[in-house]
């Protein structure tokens, strides 16, 4: 059955989607400059983020759930 | 009815419709694909296209007897190759050593005697720590570690600085 995401679930998903592009700019600027220190934090922020947005569009309760 | 359309009973009307939940699905793939590419980044053993190879062994120069850098004054030198320059500043504070390369466009950073400029876009680096303070750069300069040895030259050490874009 398809059900539509609340307009916050959806606004969360965009913001991490923003933070994340900023974040692969921010980390692979760093990369070409030679420092490779913080890619291990980036990668389990990222990592976290994308869980978040994953969770929220494949199995946050959506609009024609409620009873 | 065709026998086509019991197979696929695809609605013309509805087939190009996209519904909020399918948009957040496809922006959490998105979102999911910069993992996948930091996550590259971190895997990835060789340096990208442009980035520096990581020194083996730690690299060390020797660049000049202190007694010939003056307080105030500067000494360019090149480091490790000749698209490497960098400038020794004498501080009165203390010796620094940074790369020429402004972080903006890569044009060549001079000393006037209180801090770092870039003469392209009037970027501004104070001394101490290569920070940008004034115009368009928002990163600092790479900077090595300076130290002076017991036969009175100066040595500098560090991770290899950015290529600049005139060294691309």
């Amino acid at each position: 059955m398809k059900s539509n995401l609340t307009g916050a679930a959806l606004a969360v998903i965009l913001l991490i989607v923003l933070i994340q592009a900023y974040l692969f700019e921010t980390v692979l600027s760093a990369v070409l400059d030679g420092q490779r220190g913080q890619l291990p934090g980036a990668l389990a922020v990222s990592a976290l983020l994308s869980a978040v947005a994953l969770f929220l569009a494949f199995k946050a309760p959506g609009l024609d759930r409620r009873p | 009815m065709p026998g086509w359309k019991t197979l696929f009973p695809v609605d013309l009307a509805e087939e190009g419709r996209l519904s909020r939940r399918e948009f957040g699905r496809f922006m959490a793939l998105v979102a999911t694909g910069f993992s996948a590419g930091i996550g590259y980044l971190a895997l990835r053993k060789r340096p990208l296209d442009g980035a520096p190879e990581p020194a083996a062994v730690p690299v060390e120069v020797k660049v000049c007897r202190a007694e010939e850098l003056t307080p105030g004054n500067s000494f360019l030198f090149t480091y490790r190759n000749p698209q490497d320059r960098c400038i020794l500043i004498n501080t009165r504070q203390g010796w620094r050593a940074y790369r020429q390369t402004c972080t903006h466009l890569g044009c060549a950073v001079r000393w006037d005697g209180k801090g770092l400029e870039c003469p392209c876009h009037n970027g501004y680096f104070e001394v101490e720590r290569g920070f940008p303070i004034q115009g368009p750069p928002t990163r600092p300069l790479s900077r090595l570690a300076v130290e002076l040895r017991a036969d009175g030259w100066l040595w500098v050490r560090g991770d290899l600085p950015k290529p600049g874009p005139e060294a691309a």
